[in-house]
């Protein structure tokens, strides 16, 4: 089973029975077991690799002193031929066909040795990664644990000794209530501001048409104009108060104009 | 000139300011990106409070005044940085199966961060989380944070309906 597997395996335990909620607690300790159940095996492939390169060392050095002995050899008959002795040439030639089968043998063994070395520092770098991928997943799961607990420390501290978790959602709920009293500050913010500075008194005035300050219309503007306009060709006329003098003003000046 | 300033035994501010985007020689450690964070927040003025907690995991927990005092945490190990921020409780939720279709499909469109499920004292927390390299310049890291403050609180408004509060 992958450790990805197992940890999968671990969780939904402990979400479906509560009883197994100590395989959870236990999920950080399983890992690191396994963890070291892959180090030792990484260790023993060492140690085996380790005394197939001693094997294969020391067939080398075997291989190499028959290799030797076979030229020396060689190198006799031919003497022993030169010189006539037929039957000395023929025991040495012998002894070169055995070393030769006998090369012929170890080299055969020497590549099989070679290719199991090769072989074993493959799986050993497997495992090595294997490792140090499995340390990585059991560091991210005691981070992520240690951040859910510091994070549920400070939500103890925020809000009371038995506070839970304090999530996104509560947040949210700061945030909505926030804005209410955000809106029911303003409110009071303009009720304040209206009683304070007699603004409701002049409101209610100015209701009443007593108080011609607050607002201008354009009809307040532009009667404005007329009346200087007047004022500057027919200085008699500033006497009339009511502005329904106005348009008759304004035709008197056009007509001036 | 710039070999000049670069030699100053304190940086100027504009290259402290070139320095939080370049990408770092050295993975971050939780202190170390402490530090940092608290200067950068300092000079840019950003609304987060940050603390070291500490421990043999130490954290950094940032509390957000502006999205509802949202805290989140953040933690190097290895070769990443998480940063994180619980959702809601798995027992708050209405229909389990219909939620988790749910996060699952805005999971795809919600930019830098995802949302996942952890196991906290016996107890199911749904989270939204953001992964970085250790390696992530601060200007990154500051807005995978505030990404991550803003899809979280979009993503509880949008589960909302799912959710049953106690």
């Amino acid at each position: 089973m992958s450790i990805l597997e197992k940890i999968l395996t671990l969780f939904r335990g402990a979400a479906t029975e509560a009883g197994q909620s100590i395989v959870d607690k236990n999920a950080v300790r399983i890992l690191d077991q396994e963890i070291r159940d892959a180090q030792n095996e990484s260790v023993r492939a060492k140690d085996e690799l380790a005394r197939l390169m001693a094997q294969q060392k020391i067939a080398a050095d075997k291989l190499a002193a028959k290799d030797a002995k076979k030229a020396e050899y060689e190198g006799h008959i031919q003497r022993l031929l030169a010189s006539g002795d037929q039957n000395l040439a023929r025991d040495v030639a012998t002894k070169v066909a055995q070393l030769e089968s006998e090369v012929g043998e170890e080299q055969k063994s020497s590549t099989s040795l070679a290719a199991a070395i090769e072989k074993m520092h493959g799986a050993i770098k497997t495992a090595d990664r294997r490792i140090a991928g499995l340390q990585q997943q059991v560091d991210q799961v005691k981070v992520n644990e240690s951040v859910l607990r510091s994070q549920a420390a400070i939500s103890a501290r925020y809000s009371g000794q038995n506070a839970k978790l304090s999530t996104a959602l509560d947040s949210l709920d700061r945030i909505k209530t926030r804005q209410v009293e955000q809106s029911a500050r303003i409110d009071a913010a303009e009720q304040l501001a209206k009683s304070e500075g007699d603004g409701d008194l002049e409101a209610r005035l100015s209701k009443a048409g007593l108080l011609t300050g607050g607002s201008v219309s354009a009809d307040d503007v532009l009667a404005r104009y007329q009346t200087v306009k007047v004022t500057q060709n027919a200085p008699a006329q500033l006497a009339a108060p009511d502005t329904s003098a106005a348009p008759a003003a304004a035709n008197a000046a056009a007509k001036n104009a | 000139m710039l070999e000049m300033s670069l030699r100053e035994p304190v940086l100027s501010p504009s290259l402290l300011q070139i320095k939080d985007y370049a990408a770092m020689t050295q993975p971050w450690t939780t202190p170390a990106l402490f530090d940092a964070l608290e200067t950068h927040v300092a000079r840019e003025r950003l609304p987060m409070k940050l603390a070291l907690e500490p421990g043999s995991e130490p954290t950094i927990s940032i509390h957000l005044p502006e999205h509802g005092d949202l805290a989140i945490h953040l933690a190097a190990s290895g070769q990443q940085l998480f940063v994180s921020t619980p959702l809601c409780f798995g027992s708050e939720v209405n229909d389990r199966a219909k939620f988790n279709d749910a996060c699952l499909r805005l999971n795809p469109i919600n930019p830098l961060s995802n949302i996942g499920l952890q196991s906290f004292d016996g107890e199911d927390v749904y989270m939204v989380f953001g992964e970085l390299s250790t390696r992530s310049p601060i200007a990154n890291i500051v807005e995978e944070i505030s990404m991550l403050a803003d899809n979280t609180l979009q993503a509880a408004q949008a589960l909302q309906s799912f959710i049953q509060r106690a």
